[in-house]
């Protein structure tokens, strides 16, 4: 007797155990789809060359912000020839300055200080800041970014 | 006296609800640190009927959502106060949270068995921030713009999970108006959801479990009418006290968002700058990690308070220490901050 009743109880626990998963794995799947629903459309990234101004242009005095495309940038002439620095702080994201007196970039949200070249050098920030590159075709300069 | 199930059955239901009504609460209730709980309760029902309200001209969308805030703030009538109320009500309930939380934490009301109540008011607390957070970056001013940014940012360094959310709650790689949708979404619908929730489960666990058990104050007196009036008085109190600090000190505005020029004074709320100026002064990773650990330090503690205890330490001055150096840390940081 007992042996049977055992059956009939183990026939039970496995056919709920097994219809638990098949509940679980479907409204798992649905609930999957919901969150692709939610999640953005992936971008391919393309890259294209943007033509910012002539060589002529660059001065080493004042150094302005430019955007192109979506992205902002500064042209400058550092120590290892024409940069084109990403404006986005390496920190979390805000923008850097040029600071004109100190001659640095200056993240103002955390504080974070890079040096002409692009090397953080103070502040949180983990690495220097990003860059683009820079294309000398005759006296054009064109900076390659990522266009959406 | 004790009743069977029976008897409970038996009874209409109008007996039934004035047995519910007037349960024993204990007498320490009746002290005011003991009754720190409802208060944040009474604000959140403020800044609920004041922020439905404003819905009814909030635009999510990126400069028509600032253009429509200043719009409430400015222009439409009585727009000025009911911001004003809702800002002034989510602040006095953060405070009176912190001061429930420390409150708890050293009178140690989380032990068996509190911890579910102890669970259910940390996800109140945190969702609560996180309401604090979204309802900031509605504003579409340049604080909410670089919140925005820096916050993301923050979320995508938690390891594993923090990416994939933090591109799914800004809805692509850049914060944009898609993001202000999404928080505006947050903020209104499913944050204010999982408070009502979270709410309900806190107040139903300490119906079910009982109020915390103090020493030497067995007393009790019944929750209709002495407590629900003294809660009434309460409130009314506080309604006053919020309607005159609106009033001294109206909302106001900052610059709209430019996603071109960061402001140089772009400072959070008072309830972030400690956690704010952590980030300014440590390391990028440790202080982050900090953030983590701290956070499921304090989602576990009744747990390490257990294991601990089990092991022979002194837990209530081993909290009143801990508890202590949080309240310190963290006026020193907000205070060294607003310098
Ligand atoms: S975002 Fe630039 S220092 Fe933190």
């Amino acid at each position: 007797m007992g042996v049977i009743n055992d059956d009939i109880s183990r026939r039970k626990f496995l056919s709920s155990a097994f219809m638990a998963l098949g509940l679980g794995f479907g409204l798992g799947a649905l609930g999957l789809r919901f969150l692709q629903f939610l999640s953005p459309k992936v971008t391919v990234d393309r890259f294209e060359e943007i033509l910012v101004g002539s060589i002529s242009d660059i001065q080493d005095s004042d150094i302005t912000p430019m955007e192109i495309g979506n992205v902002r940038i500064f042209l400058l002439k550092t120590d290892t020839g024409l940069m084109a620095f990403s404006r986005k702080c390496t920190d979390l994201g805000c923008l850097v300055n040029w600071d004109k007196a100190r001659q640095e970039f200056i993240c103002p949200c955390h504080q974070g200080v890079y040096n002409r070249n692009g090397k953080n050098i103070a502040g949180p920030p983990p690495r220097p800041l990003d860059r683009f590159q820079v294309v000398q075709k005759g006296e054009n300069i064109y900076v390659k970014v990522r266009v959406a | 006296m004790e009743t069977t199930i029976e008897e409970i059955k038996e009874k209409p239901l109008k007996d039934r609800i004035i047995d519910f009504i007037q349960k024993d609460v204990p007498d320490h209730l009746d002290s005011f640190s003991y009754c720190m709980g409802a208060t944040p309760l009474i604000f959140f029902l403020v800044a609920a009927i004041t922020g439905v309200l404003m819905t009814f001209y909030y635009i999510p969308y990126s400069e028509k959502a600032y253009e429509s805030v200043k719009a409430i703030t400015s222009e439409i009538y009585l727009g000025w106060f009911i911001r004003g109320l809702h800002k002034v009500s989510i602040n006095l309930m953060i405070f009176t949270l912190f001061l429930h939380v420390v409150r708890v934490f050293i009178t140690r009301a989380y032990k068996t068995p509190g911890e579910l109540k102890w669970f259910f008011g940390v996800g109140l607390f945190f969702t609560t921030l996180a309401m604090g957070f979204t309802g900031y970056s509605l504003v579409y001013d340049q604080v909410s713009y670089w919140g925005m940014t820096v916050v993301m940012n923050m979320i995508a360094e938690i390891p594993i999970i923090g990416s994939p959310l933090a591109y799914l709650l800004r809805g692509g790689s850049e914060v944009s108006e898609i993001t202000l949708l999404r928080l505006y979404d947050l903020h209104t619908k499913l944050l204010p959801l999982l408070l009502v929730l979270l709410i309900g489960g806190h107040i139903v666990t300490i119906t079910v479990l009982g109020f915390a058990k103090i020493e030497g104050r067995e007393g009790t007196h019944p929750f209709y009418p002495d407590h629900a009036m003294k809660v009434g008085l309460i409130a009314i109190g506080l309604l006053i006290l919020m309607v005159n600090i609106v009033t001294i000190f109206p909302p106001t505005i900052g610059p709209m968002a430019d996603p071109l020029e960061v402001a140089s004074n772009v400072a959070p709320p008072w309830y972030f700058s400690a956690v704010y100026k952590w980030i300014t002064i440590a390391p990028r990773q440790p202080a982050l990690f900090g953030i983590l650990i701290f956070s499921i330090v304090f989602l576990s503690y009744p747990f390490i308070d257990r294991f601990l205890t089990e092991r022979g330490f002194n837990m209530e001055r081993i909290n009143i220490v801990f508890g202590a150096v949080a309240v310190l840390a963290f006026a020193a940081l907000t205070l060294w901050n607003a310098l």
